[in-house]
């Protein structure tokens, strides 16, 4: 267990539920990249978890089990044009484009800080690849620093009937994640909100997207926790 | 498989071997087993998600959306980690408050009337010999301060913030942290001692 002790109270906050909300996503977001954190909130999940085994039951008001049989249907429709060969044509396209090597983040990341060790100009160009894991990329943001655009390209993010994708940027220094509006799962997004923030926090910032109700959250606040994450690394100029 | 499923009664969980096993069939994708998950432990998970919530509208969506997640998760739930019903509840309990710290902070002024969640959730009787888990946490609870373990269980059933808790206990946000955070270390060393 190398976790500091205070990674593992905000775990154990995180289980119990009284982290602040822009502490809370940070969290979320950082889970899904730091196994022995999403470890320890597991584990407090674990521990705690008996309490709510023993919460005395309540009816609710009303069958949800239609509803929710239709939900699981509309989440298992196939894609119409997500086939595996045109997911592979655009991936091999966006890496040709993009890097010209594997787009693994971490691939990515070692390139990067090899190159920075030699070079004195800072890089311009910068992508994350939004993902929940290193072999499912979803979608990729590409970023240009000086002019801040944000460009959205899909991978293979399955559509969701009746919902959104929407991109947040997340740093602490921002306070809670704040929307770089909705992303489309099946054609480039661009986007010119990033113009509002600074470079250093466009640079150090984690990218998250998570699922909401058609058209965006409706108070500008994430829904749920993110279903894709990501952070910058350097393109070769 | 069976068509002709038994259906346990709404508010009366069933044994952990049995929801065990109907986890393992929704993972294989088996709608009837889902169906009877969902009859015998719904009433447990509207409970954890109500009493966050308090709205119904919301507490309905949240467990509409806990049980989509339950089935596409069946397939992670590992036994060794706590019993079904206590991964289930948690999954419901972690969509309640990402909602609930969304929306607004859990505020006192929204606690039902009459209504005691410490002293409900804590009633030894009640909970008597559900689990071992349940036990050994409930006497690790036991050994806190009456009013740390109160500010625990407001957390964990009501989904009170650090602020809601402070308001509760007339103390600065700062000591409320510092109490989750001494008791919350008590009870994983009493837990694994």
């Amino acid at each position: 267990m190398t976790l500091s002790p205070d990674d593992d109270f905000a775990a154990a906050e995180f289980a119990l539920g009284t982290l602040e909300p822009g502490e809370r996503a940070t969290l979320a977001a950082r889970r899904l990249r730091e196994s022995e954190l999403d470890a320890a909130i597991r584990a407090w999940e674990m521990r705690l978890s008996p309490l709510a085994e023993a919460t005395p039951p309540i009816v609710p008001p009303g069958d949800f089990l239609p509803a929710i049989e239709a939900r699981i249907r509309a989440a298992a429709a196939p894609p119409a044009s997500h086939g595996v060969a045109a997911l592979q044509k655009r991936l091999s396209r966006w890496r040709a484009a993009a890097v010209g090597t594997t787009g693994i983040a971490a691939a990515l990341a070692i390139g990067f800080i090899a190159r920075e060790a030699t070079r004195a100009v800072a890089p311009r160009e910068f992508v994350a690849i939004l993902q929940r894991s290193a072999d499912s990329p979803a979608f990729v943001a590409s970023i240009n620093l000086d002019s801040r655009e944000l460009t959205v390209r899909p991978l293979a993010a399955p559509p969701q009937a009746g919902k959104s994708y929407e991109l947040w940027i997340i740093e602490p220094k921002l306070g809670p994640p704040r929307s770089l509006g909705v992303i489309d799962a099946a054609t480039v997004t661009r986007n010119p909100r990033l113009a509002a923030f600074d470079r250093a926090v466009v640079e150090d910032a984690t990218y998250a997207v998570t699922v909401e109700p058609e058209g965006g959250s409706p108070d500008g606040k994430p829904s749920g926790p993110p279903v894709f994450v990501g952070k910058l690394v350097a393109v070769e100029p | 498989m069976s068509t002709a499923e038994e259906t346990p009664k709404a508010t009366e969980p069933a044994a952990s071997d049995d929801l065990a096993a109907l986890l393992g069939r929704v993972a294989a994708r088996d709608a009837a087993a889902f169906a009877a998950l969902y009859r015998s432990t719904h009433a447990v998970l509207y409970g954890v998600v109500a009493r966050i919530l308090t709205r119904g509208d919301a507490s309905g969506e949240a467990l509409q959306e806990a049980y989509v997640r339950i089935w596409e998760k069946a397939g992670e739930f590992d036994s060794a980690r706590g019993s079904p019903l206590a991964w289930m509840a948690t999954i419901a309990r972690n969509r309640a408050i990402d909602e609930v710290r969304r929306v607004r902070p859990a505020s006192l002024e929204e606690m039902p009337e009459g209504f005691e969640p410490a002293a409900e959730a804590v009633d030894p009787l009640a909970a008597r010999a559900r689990s071992e888990r349940l036990a050994a946490l409930l006497a690790c609870l036991g050994n806190l301060d009456a009013d740390k373990r109160e500010a625990v269980l407001l957390a964990y059933y009501r989904g009170f913030s650090r602020d809601a808790l402070a308001r509760r206990f007339g103390a600065p946000t700062a000591t409320i942290k510092t109490w989750l955070r001494r008791s919350l270390m008590q009870l994983r060393d009493c837990l694994e001692s």
